[in-house]
């Protein structure tokens, strides 16, 4: 993403001109130049996003998995645990669909799609994970 | 003693109610960064709202332009709060439960391991939470007047505990490193 910055910036910015209607560009140089720049910016963010949550999400479903495999005594429960853990693994390529879904369908429209499709039911998976394994050590905390 | 020779090491967990709170945390922070995008728009309108009612507190002199800017700034502080109790809850539960096994592994006598544990749950724990007090303080009390009480209330003690503890576990892990040499 460092390297190729000046890359990933110009063809962000061709796509946008690519795809002048879905993101509203009007003809005016100025008004279309904002409407590119934020865009652009919001491509970026995802990218960036992507490497922050991959690296934490990454960590965090590391340990968790390996407290299920540690802590929790119930085989099925187990395997519902690593379930909801692997889909919620997926969570940071959202932010690659985030990304690619600015330049085709527009920047507001792109985002609330990654959002509601991708980044909320792979996250909520990951949740749903952790507040399993909350449960179970709550409960093997209760019967030690 | 060549690390061939060495008798494999047998990790311990952590008591279950430390691995809780570190899951529990986790919990937390991703219930918080799922919060804070879904719900950007309602924080963003509040925290705004009561820093309009507090003119005084925030140095707001009725003058668009300026106080725009100084409303502008606040609230990249308060979303920056939100931001960081979202990232060092993560980090911080990750942390308790990775030097909570270390020190449940080699923290051989109780009187020494049942205190570090206890300060890294503690203090892990409860660092996170100043970040979502600065966060709530900034529209009553401005950001540097927030940033002071949860520095206080918070970040000192909780943080000084998370450092204590970490420092106690390194001289421990050092101090039976030193022995095993010897030995």
């Amino acid at each position: 993403m460092s390297r190729f910055r000046p890359e990933i910036e110009r063809y962000a910015a061709a796509r946008v001109a690519a795809n002048a209607r879905v993101h509203g560009l009007s003809g005016s140089a100025e008004y279309d130049d904002e409407v590119r720049d934020r865009a652009v910016f919001s491509v970026e963010a995802g990218l960036s996003f992507f490497h922050t949550h991959a690296e934490g999400v990454g960590l965090i479903l590391f340990f968790g998995s390996t407290l299920v495999a540690s802590a929790v005594p119930w085989r099925r429960a187990r395997a519902a645990l690593y379930l909801a853990f692997t889909v919620g693994a997926l969570f940071p390529l959202g932010y690659l669909v985030y990304g690619a879904a600015v330049l085709a369908a527009g920047r507001d429209a792109g985002i609330e799609l990654a959002e509601r499709w991708v980044l909320t039911p792979l996250g909520g998976a990951a949740i749903v994970g952790l507040v399993g394994l909350a449960l179970a050590l709550a409960v093997r905390g209760k019967m030690e | 003693m060549s690390p061939d020779s060495r008798p494999p090491l047998q990790w311990r967990l952590p008591p279950v109610p430390v691995l809780l709170t570190a899951v529990v945390l986790i919990v937390c922070a991703e219930v918080g960064g799922a919060s804070m995008v879904r719900f950007k728009l309602e924080l963003t309108r509040w925290a705004r709202q009561a820093m309009l009612e507090r003119p005084g507190t925030h140095g707001l002199v009725g003058v668009r332009d300026v106080d725009e800017r100084v409303l502008d700034e606040a609230l990249v502080k308060f979303d920056a709060g939100l931001r960081l109790f979202h990232l060092h809850a993560e980090g911080m539960g990750l942390v308790i439960i990775a030097t909570a096994t270390v020190a449940a592994t080699l923290a051989g006598s109780p009187a020494s391991r049942r205190p570090i544990i206890a300060l890294l749950t503690v203090g892990g724990a409860g660092y996170p939470l100043g970040y979502l007090l600065w966060s709530g303080l900034i529209p009553y009390y401005g950001p540097d007047r927030g940033k002071t009480i949860a520095e206080w209330l918070v970040w000192i003690p909780f943080g000084g505990a998370t450092i204590v503890a970490l420092w106690w576990l390194a001289g421990l892990v050092a101090w039976q490193m030193v022995r095993r040499e010897r030995a």
